[in-house]
């Protein structure tokens, strides 16, 4: 019998839960509510004596300082009531842990189907409050109907006695696991079978499917142990595994490439060797510091003698666009995964986070399934909560506003972790399996949830794409896992360690399976949240928090015990073998029987067309604009864009400096607002050395070329480094491609050519860089598909594709962090110097887009003259001569001399007759917002400026003017006159005016 | 000086283990991390520990009230254990979650003795959110605290959604009397905050930041000392470098204030 537990704050105390939800619904939709109060409902499945639910509200769930509580409705003023909940099966945290902490109390054990579920309901205050407007609250404010149920009630409606009644969303699937066999007899069904059941194959690797299991020497084989046409378990098993998501078959495709304004042609074949693995290979030669790169689950880096850092990022964006919260939680807490499986196992160091999505004031007739602001909210809240639980400092994230990613938002994670050298005596960042290792999964339970998650994000986003697949991160579960198995390795008790992500199961085991060259399952014993789902479901659910570990027969028992320990449920599903075979039974059916090489060989080549004209054959020009006469409006609105503006808000949300490594911080300055070029950590705690980590994310120059997108990408990742004082000859990064649909279609893609041809033009820039850079690509991911279908004012759909994107992960280490340097001036009376040259490319600047045009001249790099002025300045950070550092990124010059001035709350008075330039830009426009990239601006004490200006002698260095007590910026502009005059407080006015007002 | 062992609690979701353990040992202690499932199988043993520290973390995802269930599984499993710890004369120090677990085991405020009584609450931050930043800190000199002897100001991170210290006015009353309100959330030039945010980060009731029990022994707080180990954990510290460099100001040296207040926990035991 269900019992409920009603609990609310006293109502002396201020609910800010409550008060939050009344200020948005003010804030976001006009709606004026005069209060809110909250009431938290714990509802007990479970067959317990009242006295004992009497005992867990007394003692678990009611503080007596701050709470009521009652079993009946507590009566909570109200004109309107809204309940919400979840739906069946949506991973319920809080009811977890009440299960955990009944047990404790009551030293009673939950039996199969027992649970507690948790909800809430919002008693609204406001008389003139609508039905209407309760819905618009519940439906975009407080639920999803993905994950959640609500329910409303007005006052008249409500029954006292009664309350919202025992609601039990209890999973019942009433179902026998079946095994279902599929017929193969033509191409045609075989297509059917995979539409029917959403495997998202291939046409063409259809017939190879079909060719294998037609094979006589593989029917033999399956007869052997009672197989004859494929199940629906090796169907699903080969799809997943084929899935772009796992497979990556666009960058490994076939591309003809075009040029149409030059005529040339080229075939590039695999764009993943030719730009990604042979230049990182090339330079693993050269850099000693590179242990291991391009197989597991993350890079592996050298950070001293002792110690490796690991690096992999990857996007979350499919499930986010469709349950923000749960979307982005569980790709924060998926990524914090796979530094955990690497090498032998890494302990997570820190995270960072990149959001895209429309913009947050959109008005306009598209209605996307969650508009661009609740979008941000929840993944705001998500990579919070996801980070802040694991107890994994995130001290670096950037946020993008673009109408493009209103179709698909992009959720960019990023985890990096340090592991020693050496583990029980081996190298850490080796591993295999050996036959006869256990195969065990650790971590959470399997259940419905997650599957198909692979396949849905290598398709577009439309009103078929199942929404069972959104789940809900548990980083509590998995920070006790990640505990538990550093734990395990330490005490040389793991053989091989991987993540279960994407594919769950199907992916972990199969892969790990190749070590070996084989392995036996038996799936019945993997534990499952609730009875009833079919063997396929079982081996490709992606429920969350788990990992696969070999682990030799001799440690098994201890494994095992340490798990307990830990309260960390642990299971051998099996063995491996070297069989060459995936053999999977269930109660001892056979489910599977497949060859592990059937994946590696044989199926075909994705074949793309790939087309390219220049920017002025697209009809792209530059605007003809006269010299703006108010320098100083202008300065405030640059400051005022979204794109440039303060956002503060979201990372106060991150716990930033846990674990005690914080050495950069992601805000500083006097104030501690102005966002840091690059974060530094300290991660071996009592060594001076210090891991830099920088991302920049410049999606809007793929307007005009993906190629100079690129390379301004990475030049700014570097650039980020080098202002911190980054080692310019350790230079790691990770590639993390997000681009619409390149496959060409009439009708539903006719711009496909021309996104693949931007997408080789981005790989040959990441190549080039990367040679040039001396960049080695610790880990990289891709993700197609950025596009969506959204309905418009009269139903109708249109097709938004978001911007050819990249976002780029820098490493750097440095030797003494006591170095390090940040980006404010310090001293009034410092001498401001430019280095690096100004060119005339506005194109695709936030000055162009202010005033709405693109134009042509992008901002290109010139790698070696950038690299001398890096290795210049790397020295100049090491001599001490540099009292502050900062990039000039989006914005140009204008916007980050106010970024140096707000920073450090101090004057700067500049002349722009003084900025070296390269061509012959002379307009102030020019000078103070094109982006040119390769640049800095630093401050320097008198004192050193000789010994600076003889360093940089053949660099284009100028010293532009002084920094002044007097907190005003002054720009004399070229002609002579002050043109820009505004004290910081105007400046940081400005600045903060989009966002400041949110928390 | 015999050695002093601290005890640094982890497991379900805690999570400074390391840097605690760093500080301690800075300190000059001995640190060793200890599953919360270890003292209650037995395995470990209080006895063989000084100090004993409740670390910063969310424990069991901080659900039904931060620190609540950590409180529950401990005050039902080794509840004994914990109240002779405190009995013995031995330390205690509860950080962020820690603290969270202190006041709902009942280990402060320890009014009267009583430290199994629930009667002050740290309950969600007024501004709605998690927040992650530096705050000052008053330090009450006339408190018996023994982790703050000697300090009479503290820069430290805070970094918690539920942070706001409450209680009834007597029980406020008491703790002023007692002089067991520690720490206190003040302006940069270290008057009182008044509740005024982002000084106050929370609206904790009084600027109350850390309380001790009536003989000192038992201190609990928000902001994160642990989190200062090292002079660059500090946000203004490359400033302060560039200052120092020019013979403005004197290069930081010595210990952090962070670490001071695990010092004195170490020292006390050698005073004896």
């Amino acid at each position: 019998m269900a019992s409920r537990i009603e609990i609310t704050l006293k109502p002396e105390l201020i609910d800010a839960e409550g008060e939050l939800l009344r200020r948005k619904a003010g804030d976001y939709f006009g709606i004026q509510i005069d209060g809110v109060r909250t009431v938290h409902i714990v509802t007990v499945d479970a067959d317990l004596a009242v006295d004992q639910i009497e005992r867990a509200r007394n003692e678990i769930f009611t503080n007596p300082v701050t709470q009521i509580s009652s079993l009946a409705p507590l009566p909570v003023a109200a004109d309107w009531i809204i309940w919400v909940g979840f739906r069946p099966g949506v991973r319920d945290n809080p009811g977890a842990t009440a299960v955990e902490a009944m047990a404790d109390l009551l030293g009673k054990r939950f039996a199969q189907g027992e649970a507690v579920y948790t909800s809430r309901r919002y008693c609204l205050q406001g008389k003139h409050l609508t039905a209407a407007d309760v819905e618009r609250i519940a439906n975009q404010l407080l639920a999803n109907d993905i994950i959640q149920q609500w329910r409303i009630y007005s006052a008249a409606d409500w029954d006292p006695a009664q309350g919202v009644g025992l609601i039990v969303p209890k999973v019942r699937l009433d179902h026998t696991p079946t095994l279902t066999v599929l017929p193969i007899d033509s191409d045609a069904t075989l297509q059917r079978l995979s539409k029917e059941r959403n495997l998202a194959l291939n046409p063409n690797d259809i017939p190879v499917i079909r060719a294998y299991f037609l094979d006589p020497r593989v029917q033999a084989e399956r007869a052997q142990v009672g197989l004859s046409d494929p199940t629906d378990l090796e169907l699903e098993y080969i799809s997943q595994a084929r899935s772009d998501h796992c497979n990556h078959n666009t960058f490994r495709g076939l591309f003809h490439y075009t040029d149409a304004t030059s005529g040339q042609r080229e075939t590039i074949d695999n764009l993943f060797k030719s730009c990604i693995q042979t230049p990182t290979r090339q330079l693993q030669q050269q850099k000693p510091w590179v242990v291991s790169v391009l197989w597991d689950n993350a890079g592996v880096g050298r950070f001293d003698d002792a110690h490796y850092y690991t690096i992999t990022g990857e996007t979350h964006n499919s499930p986010s666009n469709m349950e923000a919260y749960g979307g982005a939680i569980t790709g924060i807490v998926g990524i914090y995964r796979d530094p955990l499986g690497t090498g032998l196992g890494s302990r997570l160091i820190m995270g960072s986070y990149g959001f895209c999505v429309g913009p947050r004031d959109y008005a306009g007739d598209l209605k996307p399934r969650l508009h661009p602001r609740r979008l941000l909210d929840g993944v705001i809240e998500g990579v919070r909560d996801g980070g802040n639980k694991s107890g994994i400092p995130t001290p670096f994230g950037q946020v993008l506003f673009d109408h493009g990613y209103m179709g698909k938002c992009l959720v960019y994670v990023t985890a990096l972790g340090i592991m020693p050298a050496e583990v029980a005596g081996r190298p850490s960042e080796q591993k295999t399996i050996l036959p006869g290792d256990a195969v065990i999964m650790c971590g959470g339970r399997v259940g419905k949830d997650g599957i198909h998650g692979v396949t849905a994000s290598s398709e577009t986003f439309s009103a078929h794409t199942p929404a069972g697949h959104v789940q809900i991160g548990d980083p509590y579960t998995q920070k006790k896992m990640h505990d538990f198995l550093l734990e395990a390795r330490d005490r040389g008790l793991i053989r091989f360690i991987t993540d279960n992500g994407g594919g769950g199961l199907s992916s972990s085991v199969g892969e790990t399976a190749r070590f070996s060259n084989g392995c036996e399952i038996q799936l019945e014993k993997v534990p499952l949240k609730y009875a009833g789902l079919d063997q396929w479901e079982i081996w490709v659910s992606e429920s969350q928090e788990r990992m696969t570990v070999a682990v030799a027969p001799a440690h098994v028992e201890a494994f095992l015990a340490l798990s307990a320990r830990h309260g960390v449920e642990s299971t051998v599903i099996g063995e491996y073998t070297d069989s060459g075979k995936l053999h999977i039974t269930y109660e001892g059916r056979p489910c599977a029987y497949v060859d592990l090489d059937l994946l590696t060989a044989g199926f075909p080549q994705w074949t793309f067309a790939a087309e390219w004209r220049d920017p002025q054959a697209r009809g792209l020009i530059e605007p003809v604009l006269g010299v703006p006469g108010d320098q100083n409006r202008l300065l405030l609105d640059m400051l005022a864009r979204p794109n440039i503006c303060s956002k503060e808000w979201i990372s106060r949300q991150y716990d930033h400096e846990v674990q005690g490594t914080s050495v950069i911080k992601p805000l500083v300055g006097v104030g501690r607002d102005v966002v840091s070029d690059a974060a530094v950590l300290r991660p071996v705690l009592g060594s001076r050395r210090g891991l830099a980590f920088s991302q920049a994310l410049l999606p809007f120059y793929s307007r005009i070329d993906a190629y100079h997108m690129t390379a301004c990408t990475i030049d700014e990742a570097v650039r980020r480094l080098i202002a911190v004082g980054g080692d310019p000859e350790h230079l790691g990064g990770v590639d993390n491609f997000c681009w619409p649909t390149i496959e060409y279609d009439p009708l539903t893609n006719p711009d496909g050519r021309f996104k693949a041809a931007q997408l080789v033009r981005s790989c040959q820039a990441l190549r080039d860089m990367c040679l040039a850079y001396e960049i080695p690509l610790l880990s990289g991911k891709d993700s197609m598909y950025v596009d969506g279908h959204l309905p418009g004012r009269y139903g109708e759909t249109h097709k938004v594709s978001a911007l050819e994107s990249l976002q780029f992960s820098a490493t750097s280490v440095i030797p003494d962090i006591e170095r390090c340097v940040t980006l404010d001036p310090k001293v009034p009376g410092d001498r401001v110097y430019l280095l690096g040259d100004t060119r005339d490319e506005l194109g695709g600047s936030e000055y162009y887009d202010l005033l709405g045009y693109v134009g042509c001249q992008v901002p290109r790099v010139w790698p070696e003259p950038f690299m001398a002025r890096y290795r210049a300045l790397a020295e100049a950070v090491e001599q001490g001569w540099i009292a502050s550092a900062h990039g000039i990124f989006r914005g140009g010059l204008g916007v980050h001399l106010a970024m140096k001035a707000m920073a450090g709350q101090m004057g700067l008075a500049v002349d722009l007759a003084r900025v070296p330039v390269e061509g012959n830009p002379t307009r102030d426009d020019v000078l103070l917002y094109a982006e040119s990239a390769g640049r800095f601006i630093l401050t320097v004490d008198p004192r050193h400026a000789e010994a600076f200006e003889t360093l940089c002698k053949d660099l284009p260095l100028a010293c532009i003017g002084r920094t002044v007590a007097e907190p005003r910026l002054t720009v004399q502009g070229s002609t002579g006159q002050t043109i820009i005059d505004l004290s910081v407080a105007a400046l940081k006015e400005a600045w903060r005016k989009p966002f400041g007002d949110l928390i | 000086m015999n050695q002093i062992n601290a005890l640094v609690l982890t497991g379900y979701g805690l999570n400074c283990d390391h840097e605690t353990a760093y500080v301690f040992e800075q300190a000059g202690a001995r640190a060793e991390r200890v599953h919360i499932n270890a003292l209650i199988d037995g395995s470990v043993s209080l006895d063989r520990f000084q100090i004993m520290s409740f670390i910063g973390g969310f424990s069991w995802g901080d659900d039904h009230g931060a620190g609540v269930v950590q409180a529950v599984r401990m005050r039902t499993r080794i509840g004994d254990q914990l109240l002779r710890f405190v009995e013995q004369g031995k330390l205690v120090i509860g950080i962020c979650n820690g603290f969270q677990c202190l006041v709902n085991l009942g280990l402060l405020p320890g009014l009267d003795g009583d430290y199994t009584r629930r009667s002050v609450a740290l309950t969600f931050n007024d501004c709605g959110n998690f927040r992650d930043d530096w705050v000052h800190l008053a330090v009450d000199a006339e408190s018996p605290c023994v982790f703050t002897r000697g300090i009479d100001h503290l820069e430290l991170p805070v970094r918690h959604g539920e942070g706001k210290f409450v209680t009834d006015r007597d029980t406020q009353r008491a703790l002023n009397a007692n002089r067991q309100i520690v720490l206190r959330y003040a302006l940069p030039d270290g008057r009182p905050a008044k509740g005024a945010f982002p000084h106050n980060p929370n609206g904790a009731m009084d600027d109350v930041a850390g309380i001790c029990d009536p003989t000192g022994r038992v201190f609990g707080l928000m902001p994160h000392p642990e989190a200062f180990n090292h002079w660059t954990n500090h946000p203004d510290w490359t400033r302060t470098r560039e200052l120092a460099k020019r013979g403005r100001i004197p290069m930081p040296a010595g210990l952090t204030p962070g670490v001071r207040v695990f010092k004195n926990a170490v020292d006390y035991f050698a005073a004896g």
